[in-house]
């Protein structure tokens, strides 16, 4: 203990430089002293290698917490950008549907949508087949009012308003081939100063969607938007975003 | 005026922190290892290293560095950041020619060296000679053996913290009572390691 004390002091340069030069002797004078002071170095270097050991363990685990941080950043950051491309994808779809409806489809559910889910009834007036027809459109139902329009077609089949109806209503009942008739039997009303007919077929060939629909309604549209027939205004639009 | 007070604020805290030594040191070297963690990719990235060779490559490379700055080697002339990649990138490079030297052997010859830079080469060469002959397995079996408090007092001295700085981490009195008390346990490690 007493040499260790010693041998301690001299590495700390703690000894008076006449104690340091005798160290050395001593050393090559004592066996024993020299054991003692190489003793000393390697348990001086075996705890420091001990230490650095517990160190490299200690980082091990700040790397390990950084990289699990990390991960974890990563899943909640990928959660975020998920979230913002749904929003971002929801804000574009949203703004090209506003902007630029795209589809036919899309097209022709928002006219319906807008001019179609009503139709007008004569306010006051006497309540007729017609009034009664619609009326039951009105109420949305549709298959009544359907057959409502179909009764007054078989007691007059040239009552053009009748079949102008009759085809909405099965548009709205999604029975395209019906109302691609009934539209189809206005064009014959030559002399009407309104006759929506070629507008109707094309927003029922939109709405159908079939192969070969778009194109057909196009070419409807752009007859309409050319020659100025009814639903002019509508087609003209359609046409530039279609 | 130091170089380092021109680094950044939280490298100058760093450097400032391990010189000043203390108990803070610990702390201020998993700062430092924090830090620059991101080398580690760097080495997967640049050096084409697996992860755990990367790793390792950076822990040397922050103790290389930790015990630099407490002995003031370094000196500021590059950035904190310059100075640590110079080191790993020469550890990565060490591990890509796949060195198979015995690193700590070498380690331990020139800090004991070091240590007995003022004895004239003849003692030295005693000591050498009776040190290559010492059982570093053994001993520090040894080591692990003793009562926990032994252990860390000899670990915090292994570690180069000072007396006064253990005396202050430990809640020891003074620095002379750590002392004492750890030349007695080294006195205990030396019996047990002569049972053999």
């Amino acid at each position: 203990m007493d040499n260790l004390d010693y041998i301690d002091s001299y590495f700390k340069n703690e000894l008076p430089p006449e104690g340091a030069r005798q160290f050395g002797n001593k050393i090559e004078s004592d066996p024993a002293f020299a054991e003692e002071v190489a003793f000393y170095l390697t348990a001086l270097e075996s705890s420091g290698e001990n230490a650095e050991a517990g160190k490299r363990q200690r980082f091990r685990e700040l790397y390990q917490q950084k990289t699990a941080a990390r991960s974890r950043g990563t899943v909640r950051k990928l959660v975020y950008y998920v979230a913002a491309a749904a929003v971002f994808t929801g804000v574009v779809l949203g703004i090209y549907q506003f902007e630029n409806p795209g589809s036919g489809r899309q097209l022709a559910d928002r006219y319906i949508r807008d001019h179609l889910t009503t139709l007008g009834v004569k306010m006051g007036g006497q309540k007729n087949s017609l009034q009664t027809g619609l009326q039951l459109y009105n109420e949305g139902k549709l298959a009544e009012a359907q057959a409502q329009f179909e009764r007054m077609i078989k007691s007059d089949t040239a009552d053009f308003t009748a079949k102008k109806n009759a085809g909405i209503v099965s548009l709205r009942l999604r029975e395209y081939d019906k109302a691609l008739r009934y539209f189809e039997q206005l064009e014959t009303y030559s002399t009407l100063y309104s006759n929506p007919a070629l507008f109707y077929q094309a927003l029922t060939l939109m709405e159908r969607n079939r192969a070969g629909d778009s194109d057909k309604a196009k070419q409807l549209l752009q007859k309409v938007a050319r020659d100025g027939l009814d639903g002019k205004e509508s087609a003209q639009a359609w046409l530039k975003r279609w | 005026m130091d170089s380092i007070d021109y680094f950044h604020k939280e490298d100058r805290e760093i450097i400032d922190q391990l010189r000043r030594g203390g108990a803070d040191r610990r702390r201020s070297e998993e700062n430092l290892f924090n830090r620059f963690s991101y080398f580690i990719q760097e080495g997967i990235r640049k050096h084409a290293l697996v992860e755990d060779d990367a790793f390792n490559a950076y822990s040397d490379t922050i103790l290389a560095a930790i015990e630099r700055i407490s002995r003031a080697d370094f000196q500021g002339r590059s950035s904190l950041k310059t100075y640590l990649y110079q080191i790993f990138h020469n550890k990565c490079v060490d591990l890509i020619r796949k060195k198979t030297t015995n690193k700590s052997s070498v380690h331990r010859s020139e800090s004991i060296s070091g240590r007995l830079l003022f004895i004239s080469d003849t003692a030295r060469s005693v000591i050498q000679k009776l040190i290559d002959k010492a059982d570093w397995n053994l001993l520090r079996e040894r080591l692990s053996e003793l009562e926990d408090k032994c252990r860390q007092l000899l670990l915090l001295w292994g570690d180069s913290y000072s007396d006064k700085e253990i005396a202050a981490m430990l809640n020891y009195k003074t620095a002379d009572v750590v002392k004492t008390s750890r030349l007695r346990c080294l006195d205990k490690l030396r019996k047990l390691y002569k049972i053999i």
